[in-house]
């Protein structure tokens, strides 16, 4: 029932996957850390220069990893550093994921305890989402990436009609001017925009379920495309509705924007709810992926079977989302695991490629 | 076999508890909405006064008294539903308390009703002029903008006097409440009514610590009127003057954001004339030369002549247009000077949008003048390039 050793994924489903892994909780919080970064609203150029680094590093992230068919990260750097710092470095990045993974959720139950289920405790939000999400993975890659094909276009749709119904509230005037400040806030704002894209390290492990491997380059182009330009409407519209002021004094913007206003006539008159029924899925989603992506480390690099390996890391998740004691220490986590992303996004893949290639050309040892 | 069905019934019986439904679940009914929030200076009400008397009260500050509207009023269970209105429900019932937190005030609410408030409904705060006399609207609205129940899309109008009596009972039993909120709606009729202020662009305005302006509301009799406009001052948050029902038509010029309106002049004999506004443009340039900041604002509108009293005169003739077209323009001038000279000398304060325009065109000036803009702008040179259009005399020709 676990993983089967034909659970393999079409290019499609990983472009699906990759983007449900990027997108979550990014949607809810870049607005204003963007904009804390650098108080301008051209950090709308910020998002499209941070996607394109992220394409770059991914770029050398696929390479890398089509060179080992059908393993994953988890497998293939053991062969190159070793064993014993290969299985260092994917505990790391297992950590990391573990990390993330419950940044995301403890997100979501922030949101849904603010704003829709007031009074109910975390550990009720939090505990369902991650039997439902073990459960998911249970089935494999493959049962995964069905779900997120079915529940990517559906939040992709609300999200689309949310903004769309924002329009109402849009002012380009709080767009302009265009680089009024020049282009260092631009460069200010990479530091947020980069951080969002956490996640796409998923691609190390994706490639190897991949059908066609050799066609990971589309997926990654589909894959964070796809966020890149969610983000930067993201950005727009919400800077747009709200202006920079008023983004930097809401503690969720996104919400905010939809709170502005009520649509009268249609079948929601406030949007934000069916939004944040709707992007728990893509939350959901989110978790799954990175839930997943850490069980299969385990097992892979443990050599366990990957049921077991699921419902030992139940408990581990649900402590890392508990961690922050408060909203302060979530926003913080938030910034934090960013700049540990980037070890994962340029470092990790760098430093393997370089000694990969000092193995392969200059000692020609067969790895 | 047995054993299967037994596991079977057991994990129905264990999904049972999926179906519970939800944890936070609240029955409507059991909760009173408020439509409207009125915010006045700390002065308790003889009701409440009584009830103080008799010993209901707690540990507190008189600085704020703050009144619900709350929809609708069951008159079943509410002991207020008042037999004078026979057989007619009362739309709504206003509660008030006072206080020196605005939540506190919420929860006291709840030791008067049997149903708890619920902010979920708030469409319009009223704030008195007085209350901004003494307090900053930053300390005002912080609860309001806090609140994860009250959305931000509730809107705010200050008043010259008690701001609960704007929430007073009217002979068309609407609720005052949700009928200030729809006057915004005939911004497409007049432009001295203002764009509303949500507390999203709130939010944004006491950020920027701009001066700016909101929507002044007048009552009298139970019966509402928007009416000009009362002058928030950036830098204290407090409210610092009145505009007219001109002025804020001046606003719409300038700003160039009006949606109808008219513009009523006096013709040579002393008779009115009129001008219907269909459309209206403004473009505001920012002159820099060195450290000197002017304005040049280029009105252009298209119009209807749609009333004349003179009936010596033919309005469809060409040469009149002309001469009818330089007198509305002439009237115009006239309100957008007078518009300048209270905010530019009067007041001192900047609430016509130029600001932003520095901002978007000139962001470096713009950086330099904005913490003390107020001051600035009132040295700042602003000309006026009007041009209205009479495009036709309606329907009928003399």
């Amino acid at each position: 029932m676990f993983l089967r050793k034909d659970d393999k994924i079409t290019t499609t489903q990983a472009a699906i996957f990759l983007t449900d892994t990027v997108l979550g909780a990014g949607i809810l919080t870049l607005p204003r850390s963007v904009l804390e970064a650098a108080e301008t609203p051209d950090v709308w150029l910020s998002v499209l220069l941070g996607g394109a680094i992220i394409l770059l590093l991914m770029l050398v992230m696929v390479k890398l990893s089509q060179r080992f068919p059908g393993k994953t990260v988890y497998e293939y750097s053991r062969s190159i550093v070793g064993t014993i710092p290969g299985a260092f470095l994917c505990l790391l990045l297992i950590l990391y994921f573990i990390i993330v993974g419950g940044f995301e959720i403890r997100v979501l139950a922030e949101v849904a305890m603010l704003y829709l289920l007031e009074g109910t405790p975390i550990w009720a939000i939090l505990i369902p989402f991650i039997w439902t999400g073990a459960y998911l993975a249970c089935g494999g890659i493959n049962s995964i990436a069905r779900v997120f094909q079915i529940v990517f276009p559906i939040s992709l749709f609300f999200l689309i009609l949310s903004y769309a119904m924002s329009i109402r509230v849009f002012e380009p005037n709080h767009l302009r001017p265009l680089l009024g400040g020049g282009v260092m806030p631009v460069i200010q704002g990479l530091k947020s925009t980069i951080l969002v894209f956490t996640g796409c390290e998923v691609i190390m492990v994706l490639i190897a379920h991949m059908q066609h491997p050799e066609r990971a380059v589309k997926a990654v182009f589909a894959g964070i495309g796809i966020p890149i330009m969610l983000y930067l409407f993201t950005i727009v519209m919400v800077i747009g509705g709200m202006s920079v002021d008023a983004v930097l004094r809401s503690t969720w913007p996104t919400i905010d924007l939809l709170r502005s206003f009520e649509v009268t006539g249609l079948f929601f008159e406030r949007l934000e709810f069916p939004f944040l029924v709707i992007w728990m899925m893509q939350m959901f989603c989110n978790f799954t992926s990175f839930y997943f992506s850490a069980s299969l480390g385990v097992s892979q690099i443990f050599r366990i079977r990957f049921g077991p390996v699921l419902f030992a890391l139940m408990p581990v998740i649900f402590i890392s989302a508990m961690i922050p004691k408060r909203i302060n220490d979530v926003f913080q986590l938030g910034g934090a695991i960013g700049y540990i992303g980037i070890f994962f996004f340029a470092l990790l893949p760098a430093l393997l490629s370089a000694i990969y290639w000092i193995r392969k050309k200059g000692l020609r040892q067969d790895v | 076999m047995f054993k299967r069905s037994m596991r079977r019934c057991c994990l129905l019986i264990a999904a049972m508890a999926l179906i519970s439904g939800c944890w936070s679940s609240k029955e409507i009914e059991d909760l009173s909405m408020y439509a409207g929030l009125a915010l006045d200076v700390g002065d308790p009400t003889p009701l409440e006064r009584e009830l103080e008397r008799k010993g209901a009260t707690y540990d507190k500050k008189n600085q704020i008294t703050a009144t619900i509207q709350i929809v609708p009023a069951h008159s079943s269970s509410s002991n207020q539903g008042d037999s004078s209105t026979k057989g007619k429900v009362p739309e709504f019932l206003n509660t008030t308390e006072t206080g020196d937190s605005l939540f506190e005030i919420m929860r006291t609410y709840s030791t008067r009703r049997e149903r708890a408030v619920i902010g979920h409904h708030l469409k319009t705060i009223v704030v008195s002029n007085r209350l901004l006399q003494k307090r900053g609207i930053d300390s005002i609205m912080d609860f309001v903008l806090r609140d994860n129940d009250i959305r931000p899309s509730c809107v705010v109008f200050v008043t010259e006097g008690r701001a609960l009596d704007t929430f007073a009972k009217n002979a068309s039993g609407t609720v005052p409440a949700q009928q200030l909120r729809d006057f915004l709606r005939n911004r497409f009729r007049t432009n001295r009514i203002m764009e509303g202020v949500n507390l999203t662009r709130l939010d944004a305005l006491m950020r920027t610590r701009q001066s700016f302006v909101l929507q002044n509301v007048v009552a009298a009799k139970g019966e509402l009127e928007l009416s000009g406009a009362g002058v928030i001052k950036g830098a204290s948050g407090k409210w610092i003057g009145s505009l007219s029902q001109t002025d804020v038509e001046s606003i719409s010029w300038i700003r160039g954001d009006g949606g109808g309106g008219a513009i009523k002049t006096y013709d040579w004999r002393g008779e009115p004339i009129v001008y219907e506004i269909e459309s209206m443009k403004s473009k505001q340039k920012a002159k820099i030369t060195g450290d000197d900041i002017s304005f040049h604002v280029e009105i252009k509108s298209e119009g209807r002549f749609i009333e004349n009293w003179d009936i010596r005169e033919d309005p469809s003739k060409p040469k009149y247009m002309e001469k009818a077209e330089q007198l509305f323009e002439e009237r115009l001038n006239a309100m957008l000077r007078e518009f300048m000279r209270k905010i530019q000398t009067q007041y001192k304060v900047e609430v016509a949008g130029f600001g932003e325009s520095l901002r978007i065109q000139s962001p470096k000036t713009w950086k330099k003048v904005k913490d003390r803009w107020d001051e600035v702008f009132s040295e700042v040179p602003v000309t006026f390039d009007i041009d209205l259009h009479i495009t036709d005399f309606g329907s009928s020709t003399k």
